[in-house]
């Protein structure tokens, strides 16, 4: 017999640390994967923010009514969505009398706003509900500043005087 | 010869504690799992949660609008007009515009001229934002971030002088006045 063997036969490789590795990138990613809300499922168009220098504050997820200024992919037309991100505050707001909506936009997690009154009723309605609601503007850079300086006197009227223009930083 | 798993070659050295009339080998040494699987499902997880995280979050800039009630009444030497023209094209006066005529400014000079204004002033200044309605709203947020840059070294320095800084600043529509106004520059 010669001396010389095949050490090929059952090649074993240690991966204890790559399974370690792999674990911990694994655990990071599940704590700070955030997934789409309802809000975000729901909506139609997509906003490329504004580029703003770089800010610390981030916008809340607690108490949030959210006002996107989108323009439709596919109709290309602008308008107001509304949304809210707590659910009850949602279903006490949206079925409010004093708010004119159909039986079925009241259904829905994310409104589609037209007329400025119904936006005016609704941002009031939404203070009542919940004193600690913060307001955030999340509007596409291409609409026209008149989208904006209308939402603001509606604000305005509605006693919401302090708010938030959502913006990404740049890359 | 080394690891114990085999069992191929017929008979094992002689090992520690172990007697050559005893038969049965302890086969504990070098315990190998075979942990392929293991590391498929964690990289196809690691892979899912890489890619379905969204690392860019967005960040805000808060802005406040006095309540409808209130009527500020201003003196016209302590204003800084800024006017935005339809075609995005900035233009500034101080005080009267009919001894101080409206000039031409650029985005990026804003930020000096806000802050050289507000510490010649010293807290007294209020800017008045005068912006088309046709101007991109993306625009409107460049130019309050300069304004927002500049307060942070306006604020800098009117603590070096031991004074509190006020922000004074408000957002007005154009007028049609203005834009006539404009229009010639």
């Amino acid at each position: 017999m010669s001396k010389i063997k095949k050490k090929r036969v059952g090649f074993v490789l240690d991966m204890t640390p790559l399974v370690d590795i792999a674990f911990l990138l694994l655990t990071f990613f599940m704590f700070t994967a955030k997934f789409k809300s309802d809000t975000e499922n729901e909506q139609k168009f997509q906003i490329k923010r504004p580029m703003a220098s770089a800010d610390t504050s981030k916008v809340p997820d607690k108490d949030l009514a959210m006002i996107k200024i989108g323009i439709d992919t596919v109709t290309n037309d602008t308008a107001y969505y509304y949304s809210l991100s707590n659910e009850q505050d949602r279903k006490v707001v949206y079925n409010s009398d004093k708010v004119q909506l159909s039986d079925e936009a009241r259904q829905k997690v994310i409104l589609k706003v037209t007329d400025l009154k119904v936006l005016e009723a609704l941002l009031k309605q939404t203070r009542m509900a919940n004193l600690r609601m913060k307001f955030a503007i999340d509007a596409d850079k291409r609409v026209q500043y008149k989208w904006i300086e209308d939402l603001t006197n509606v604000m305005r009227l509605s006693n919401a005087t302090v708010f938030n223009f959502v913006t990404d930083r740049p890359s | 010869m080394g690891g114990g798993g085999g069992g191929l070659q017929a008979a094992p050295k002689v090992k520690r504690g172990s007697f050559a009339t005893v038969r049965k080998k302890k086969k504990r040494v070098g315990f190998v799992l075979d942990m392929t699987p293991l590391v498929d499902i964690a990289f196809l997880l690691l892979t899912f949660f890489m890619l379905s995280t969204t690392l860019t979050t967005p960040q805000t800039m808060e802005m406040s609008v006095p309540p409808e009630t209130e009527n500020v009444e201003v003196k016209q030497s302590e204003l800084l007009t800024v006017l935005v023209r339809d075609d995005g094209q900035i233009f500034k006066y101080m005080g009267d515009k009919k001894t101080n005529p409206p000039e031409k400014v650029a985005l990026k000079d804003l930020r000096a001229l806000s802050i050289n204004e507000n510490l010649r002033m010293e807290n007294k200044l209020i800017v008045s934002l005068r912006i088309s309605n046709k101007v991109p709203y993306g625009l409107v947020i460049n130019l309050l971030d300069q304004l927002n840059i500049a307060e942070t070294d306006i604020t800098q320095r009117l603590s070096a002088k031991g004074m509190k800084r006020e922000r004074k600043f408000a957002l007005t529509p154009l007028t049609n006045e203005d834009m006539e106004d404009l229009k010639a520059l």
